[in-house]
């Protein structure tokens, strides 16, 4: 299937019978085709459990499958578009970020406090990420929106990746990511950097950032 | 910072400076142009509301929709002049012996070789002749070809196609279980129940996303029998994009995520 981008806005999507995808509601633009766009009630993959779980982590978001036989155009909010294609690996993001993704993918909940214990959680919130973000793993494409354009940062293990928390959008790959604090007295008095939280990533794999610390 | 400083002899000449910013030439030319899109000018160049007076004659062959006159204003003189509209992107696209009805908020300017006139579609205006005109869009123009469906909200207008047709989706809302979700509301609705479309030959302008211009006023259409939305003011408002279909609660639902 693949997706094709058209521009930094708009993105293409041939869509062939028994493949299905996913995505966010209201984003289609335009289509050709016959193609039928259906709300997912459980909003993704699983059966009513994992909507139960999506819901209770506030990762829910309203998406829709889109089958049939066509091309189908997808753009939402003029926000800027990054199409990740994966092979095998897993990629964590916001549910509120996922603006299309094919059915090819496995969709599933994490709980942050599982990555680094309470200090997962306090990334978590100050990445704007909550408690909870989701995962998608498999082989497949995936349309990721951002505000202003997006950077691919590759992390190696020799070199980390520092990330401002607000504008971080996603990572795949194998990596380990913990918040650190450059906290000093300067903070505390109100004359601080703005600067003091950071995210930084390590292991291999890939960190997408966004040109803006504005989140959708 | 990047990019040229520009002085009057670098600007481009009817050309885009940035993607945000459009440069007009006039030489003793007059540009139509919509009130407010004017950031920056060089030369003498004045702006005349349209009203009665000396350019009666001009408004008379170019310009069509005699009560929505006071949203325009024509520049004349010499210089060279900056068209933007809040950072959307701008583009001139040249017209010969064509037509191409567009969005009239995303109008910002045009040749008076090109007549303007009110569309039958209410909200949109149809340009007619050769020349240029500018544009504006949220997110780069991309251009399709006929058969296409297209979410109104991502319309920007279309070429030489004849018009448009609203199209209806709602598969899922048949059957057993699709009676149950619209009896009971459960389900939601997917957004994109309702398209415009297109078939035949032309090409059809989409922006990508789906944020609208504010809409200008296309002014008042005769009321008078066989004249669609006549007598009533040609943009209504814009917030009901699609039907509501039975069953659905509307922003509350899609904000529950039902």
């Amino acid at each position: 299937m693949g997706f094709r981008e058209i521009n930094s806005k708009m993105i293409e999507v041939t869509v062939a019978p028994g493949q299905r995808l996913f995505s966010q509601r209201g984003a289609m633009l335009a289509y050709t085709g016959e193609v039928s766009f259906t709300p997912n009630m459980t909003g993704g993959q699983g059966g009513v459990m994992s909507m139960i779980g999506r819901r209770v982590a506030n990762e829910d978001t309203p998406l829709m499958t889109v089958e049939g036989s066509g091309t189908v155009l997808f753009g939402h909010g003029g926000h800027h578009i990054q199409v990740i294609n994966l092979a095998g690996d897993t990629l964590y993001v916001e549910a509120d970020r996922l603006l299309a993704f094919e059915g090819t993918l496995e969709q599933g909940t994490v709980f942050l406090g599982s990555q680094g214990g309470v200090m997962g959680m306090v990334r978590g919130q100050v990445s704007g990420q909550g408690l909870f973000t989701t995962s998608l793993k498999g082989h497949g494409a995936v349309a990721v929106m951002a505000h202003g354009g997006v950077i691919e940062v590759p992390i190696t293990p020799q070199r980390p990746v520092h990330v401002d928390p607000q504008a971080y959008v996603a990572h795949h790959g194998d990596v380990r990511n913990k918040l650190s604090t450059a906290l000093g007295w300067r903070d505390m008095v109100g004359r601080g950097s703005g600067e003091a939280f950071q995210l930084e990533l390590s292991g291999s794999g890939a960190v997408y950032v966004q040109a803006s610390e504005e989140k959708l | 910072m990047s990019g040229p400083v520009h002085d009057p002899m670098t600007l481009p000449a009817d050309d885009n400076v940035d993607p945000y910013t459009f440069c007009v030439e006039l030489k003793s030319t007059q540009w139509f142009m919509q009130k407010g899109k004017m950031i920056a000018y060089y030369g003498s160049i004045d702006f005349n509301g349209i009203g009665h007076g000396r350019l009666d004659r001009l408004v008379r062959t170019s310009f069509h929709s005699p009560l929505h006159a006071s949203d325009w204003v024509v520049a004349e003189g010499s210089g060279k002049m900056l068209l933007a509209d809040r950072a959307f992107d701008v583009n001139s696209y040249d017209l010969e012996d064509g037509n191409l009805t567009i969005r009239s908020g995303n109008l910002l300017a045009f040749q008076p070789s090109l007549s303007l006139k009110q569309s039958i579609v209410p909200g949109f205006l149809t340009l007619i002749g050769t020349g240029k005109f500018v544009a504006a869009s949220n997110g780069p123009v991309v251009f399709m070809e006929p058969p296409i469906r297209v979410d109104p909200q991502a319309l920007v207008g279309w070429a030489d196609c004849p018009s448009p047709c609203h199209h209806y989706d709602h598969g899922y809302m048949t059957g057993v279980m699709g009676g149950l979700r619209a009896m009971t509301g459960l389900g939601g609705a997917s957004g994109e129940e309702h398209q415009f479309e297109f078939v035949g030959a032309g090409t059809v302008l989409l922006q990508s996303s789906e944020t609208l211009m504010a809409e200008q006023a296309t002014g008042v259409t005769p009321h008078e029998p066989g004249v669609p939305g006549g007598g009533t003011q040609g943009s209504r408002g814009q917030g009901a994009g699609a039907p509501r279909l039975p069953g659905q609660l509307g922003d509350l639902q899609r904000r529950f995520g039902l």
